[in-house]
């Protein structure tokens, strides 16, 4: 038997672990991860400024200051009337909208391990499409399209993940099933259009392609509330998230309760979809794209949750900004910016050679 | 099919079946519509021509939508298969890899240049699907994700939302070409032009014509590139022609019809399912499935929503999603 | 006091028992094992050894509360495993299985960390004894030069270390690892298995599966023997090992000559049966 290898001789140090900035308060510690933290602040800059802008241009158009002004309330009362009446509910329901997309996005990649499994392409979006769809012009109902997205998303998931026997097995499975989910969903709301005259038609049309423009306030408000709730439950299952990155085996291994915490994240992942999509409609390639600059900017191996929050917010109210500014007076729904720029970005992932490999 | 059957058995069977119902989709096309002629009042003015109204509606509105939804079938189904063959994917169809979504982007592009849906030239379209092709070409030699089945579904998800998303952008910006639009990029029989059918008869027969010399290559592919060049064949040229027999194919249906998805998929399913594997029996009969499969849809997507008329993708969609859910839920992937 | 005695768990006297209790397991066609007991002895070395498909990485994920039984308990400390909270599991038992894959990217001392993480909250991140028993872990495994490489530029024996490191981390009295040497060349072999000696001469029980029974038994103290899901022989291997029992696991005839170095048997001139 060989030696025992004895205690190094120099005192341990007490420090974090590299990269970690590291607080305590007797038993209670802390660790942040510096480069989340700073690519958190200067995705709220960025959030910020494109808020600003966002707010300032418009038919009357302001400077970017005088416009963030007016929104909380000082300037010239003209302005803020302009600003906070018409312009910042708008704002507000893009940011909202966005940062629950980019958690929802960033939650079912790492569930699924594998960065293209995003609610949109999953089919969840077309899930709450469909029956927020059916809520306004196949059924005379009273009840709000985020009651009616909500199942319908949660109808979609449940399918996806069901029909493919869970979302961790067998690699894109379960992507293409869901696709496929999607397709039928898809296919659901068109034959509703088709059924209906065409004055819901139109009422309907923003949902297919994703806008800001036809905002149900209620449905903002809701998506508020869900998304203060979620937040705190998203950064939770995060840290578990961050260890089901390995294989289940070594997860558990590690103590963490899979089956809760699948279930629990997919859950999450719904609820704070379908919301979105009851405000703005399938604007999937959010949930694609934000996680991604989070885990660009942060560029360490967890779950960047409120990185990838602020990213999805300032990505929806950029495109939103340049869908109403590209081709004013005419509007290009927010939808159709992000399937333009998101197309080629979503083509590069797939034909990377590392795109195999999980998130 | 029982197991007991053999296999030669099996297949004049199946030709029996498949033969029985094209002529089954091509009466319940003819008699059936979504406006009130009966099927009754139909079939009795198929045989005289007493009935002026229904004899119209029957031979000058549905008999030219049968036989284009016929020849969309037969080019759809065909390219289906010629494509999975060329592949080796089970997965890959011409509307999902945005073959289809790169022809009718093309036919989008030339309205909104300025010219006209009426005078519009095939060749268009077969372009936009020689480019849409291309991208699938690319793809599997590219990256060498060919053996992998399920990422070129991606791919072509991923290349038709950006295409229809730059469509949306044109039609936005056009009211011109929103309205010629609205044809092309929802899928329907409905309201083509009567010449359509006619008009895109040699480009489907000259597709057909060129898969003749692939079948046996494609056969041999089957058996992997090696043994295939083992054997004496050119996998590569194989497989390039194979794709331009496929633009061919989808490029003139899109242009007849609008992108309708799914058909390719369904089509060499059905097929498989019922000869086996062997491109050599799958190809015939999905000259037969094909029709019959688009035949029975339209009829469909003019009863679901009386009197209005959906469109037929909506029930392809309707029928190959599941396949879809089947195919990849199967146990293996099966490779061609 | 030694480097690994400060790795063991902060309770020194803790006595900690596994056993399994009339265990079944399979899936819903096919039964693995049926009706087994096993009492995993503490503070020694276990080696479960058998054929192909005896089941012994099915009971080795069984123990490890990996696969529920079908029936029968797996009892921890008197408890049952599958009713206990994940993570409290893992502050007693850390496993090394098979198939163990990580995020691309990961850093040897970032798969460590990750061996901390039963012992954390979201209010107790990290603590000045976390970071020791890292830095301790490392130096356990040899790995204290290359705590900052990632894990794929490592070859197989300095992963299957660190994957081990991150199991010591754990810091649990109670380690099972399934074939912890499969696909290492021979120095690699016995560079784990002096590692799993030295952590069970501080006290630390290990339960792993071996797929060599020459290995088995110059490394452990205790050999459970299996055959198609049942216990063939389970002792002292120098006791239990005969030519009778290899031909009835593997179907050869052998020849035991004892090892001249450690006094333990060794498997020879194997032929198979005629």
């Amino acid at each position: 038997m060989t030696a025992l290898p004895t205690l190094p001789t120099r005192p341990v140090v007490s420090e974090a672990p590299a990269g970690y900035a590291w607080w305590r308060f007797g038993r209670y510690s802390i660790l942040v991860h510096r480069r989340a933290w700073s690519s958190g602040f200067l995705l709220i800059a960025a959030m910020i400024i494109v808020s600003g802008i966002s707010l300032a241009s418009g038919a009357a158009g302001l400077s970017p200051w005088t416009a963030l002004a007016a929104a909380i309330g000082q300037g010239e009362p003209m302005h803020v009337f302009l600003v906070q009446e018409l312009r910042l509910q708008r704002l507000i329901a893009g940011l909202l909208t966005g940062a629950a997309l980019g958690v929802a996005g960033c939650l079912l990649q790492t569930l699924a391990r594998n960065r293209l499994a995003t609610p949109g392409i999953i089919g969840i979006d077309d899930g709450a499409t469909a029956f927020a769809v059916a809520s306004i012009v196949a059924i005379p109902t009273t009840l709000a399209p985020s009651a009616l997205a909500l199942t319908g998303a949660a109808t979609a998931a449940g399918l996806a993940f069901g029909l493919s026997g869970g979302a961790g097995a067998r690699g894109y499975r379960f992507i293409v099933v869901g696709i496929a989910v999607g397709a039928l969903f898809g296919a659901l709301t068109n034959l509703m259009l088709a059924r209906t005259d065409m004055d819901s038609a139109n009422q309907a049309y923003p949902w297919t392609v994703g806008s800001l423009n036809a905002r149900p306030a209620q449905a903002v408000w809701l998506l508020g509330i869900g998304l203060l709730a979620g937040l705190p439950v998203a950064k939770y299952l995060g840290r578990a998230l961050t260890l089901m990155r390995f294989s289940d085996s070594v997860a558990t291994g590690l103590g963490v309760p899979l089956k809760r915490m699948r279930v629990m994240t997919l859950l999450l992942t719904v609820f704070l979809t379908a919301l979105a999509v009851a405000v703005v409609g399938p604007v999937g390639l959010i949930a694609l794209a934000a996680p991604e600059v989070a885990r660009y900017l942060v560029g360490h191996q967890g779950v960047p949750v409120f990185n990838a929050a602020l990213a999805g917010a300032t990505l929806m109210s950029l495109a939103d900004w340049v869908g109403r500014t590209l081709m004013a007076p005419i509007e290009i729904p927010v939808g159709v910016i992000m399937a333009v720029i998101g197309g080629p970005y979503l083509l590069w992932i797939l034909l990377r050679p590392s795109a195999r490999r999980a998130p | 099919m029982s197991s007991s059957a053999s296999r030669p058995q099996v297949v004049k069977r199946s030709w029996l079946i498949c033969l029985t119902l094209v002529v089954l989709s091509v009466l319940a096309s003819l008699l059936i519509g979504a406006g009130d002629v009966s099927p009754g009042r139909s079939a009795q003015a198929l045989w005289s021509g007493a009935d002026s109204e229904a004899r119209f509606i029957v031979m000058e509105l549905r008999w030219p939508r049968t036989l284009l939804g016929a020849m969309v079938g037969m080019a759809l189904g065909a390219a289906g298969v010629i494509l999975q063959s060329a592949t080796r994917n089970p997965l890959a169809e011409p509307g999902l890899l945005g073959v289809s979504a790169g022809a009718s982007f093309a036919v989008v592009l030339a309205i909104s240049l300025g010219s006209s849906a009426a005078t519009l030239n095939l060749g268009v379209a077969v372009a936009g699907a020689l480019a849409g092709c291309f991208l699938v070409l690319l793809v599997t030699q590219l990256r060498g994700i060919g053996s992998d089945p399920v990422r070129l579904i991606l791919v072509g998800a991923a290349f038709t939302s950006m295409l229809m998303a730059i469509s949306t952008l044109i039609l936005l910006s056009d009211q011109r070409s929103a309205d010629e639009m609205r044809f092309w990029v929802i899928g329907a029989l409905a309201g083509r032009p009567t010449e359509t059918a006619y008009s895109s008869a040699p480009g489907v027969l000259l597709g057909l014509l060129l898969m003749l010399p692939l079948i046996r290559p494609l056969a041999a592919l089957a058996l992997g590139e090696r043994v295939a060049t083992g054997l004496g064949h050119h996998p590569q040229l194989t497989r390039m022609s194979a794709l331009v027999c496929v633009a061919i194919l989808v490029g003139t249906a899109t242009a007849a019809a609008g992108p309708i998805a799914f058909v390719g998929l369904i089509v060499p399913f059905v097929a498989r399912r019922l000869v086996g594997p062997d491109i050599r029996r799958t190809l015939w009969l999905s000259l037969l499935i094909g029709p019959i499969i688009i035949l029975f849809a339209d009829t469909i997507s003019r009863l679901v929503v009386k009197p209005y008329e959906l469109p037929i993708g909506v029930v392809t969609a309707f029928i190959g999603a599941p396949i879809l859910i089947a195919v990849v839920r199967g146990h293996r992937l099966p490779t061609l | 006091m030694s480097l690994l005695s400060s790795l063991l768990t902060n309770r020194p006297d803790h006595e900690v028992s596994l056993a399994a209790q009339s265990l079944s397991l399979g899936y819903p066609a096919v039964s693995i094992i049926e009706n087994l007991s096993l009492h995993i002895p503490p503070g020694k070395v276990t080696a479960i050894v058998g054929p192909n498909g005896c089941g012994k990485s099915t009971l080795l994920a069984g123990l490890s509360r990996l696969h529920k039984p079908s029936q029968g308990t797996v009892v921890l400390n008197g408890k049952d495993i599958n009713r206990l909270p994940s993570r409290q599991v893992a502050r007693e038992l850390a496993l090394l299985p098979q198939e163990a894959s990580a995020p691309e990217g990961l850093t040897v001392a970032e798969l460590i960390q990750f061996g901390r993480q039963p012992h954390q909250g979201i209010l107790r991140q990290w603590s000045e004894g976390d970071q020791a028993i890292v830095e301790a872990a490392l130096a356990v495994a040899d790995l204290t030069g290359l705590a900052d490489r990632p894990l794929e530029s490592m070859s197989g024996g300095q992963r299957q270390r660190a994957w081990i490191a991150m199991a010591i981390a754990q810091q649990t009295p109670l380690l099972l690892l399934d074939e912890p040497t499969s696909a290492l060349d021979l120095g690699h072999q016995i560079e784990v298995f002096e590692l799993i000696r030295q952590l069970a001469a501080v006290g630390k029980t290990v339960v792993m599966v071996v797929h060599d029974l020459s290995s088995a038994c110059r490394y452990a103290d205790h050999l459970v023997a299996m055959q198609a899901g049942r216990i063939v022989a389970e002792g002292a291997p120098s006791r239990i090992v005969t030519p009778a029992l290899v031909e009835q696991l593997y179907g050869v005839k052998c020849i035991l000559l004892e090892d001249p170095h450690s006094g333990t048997p060794i498997i020879a001139g194997v032929t198979r049966l005629g």
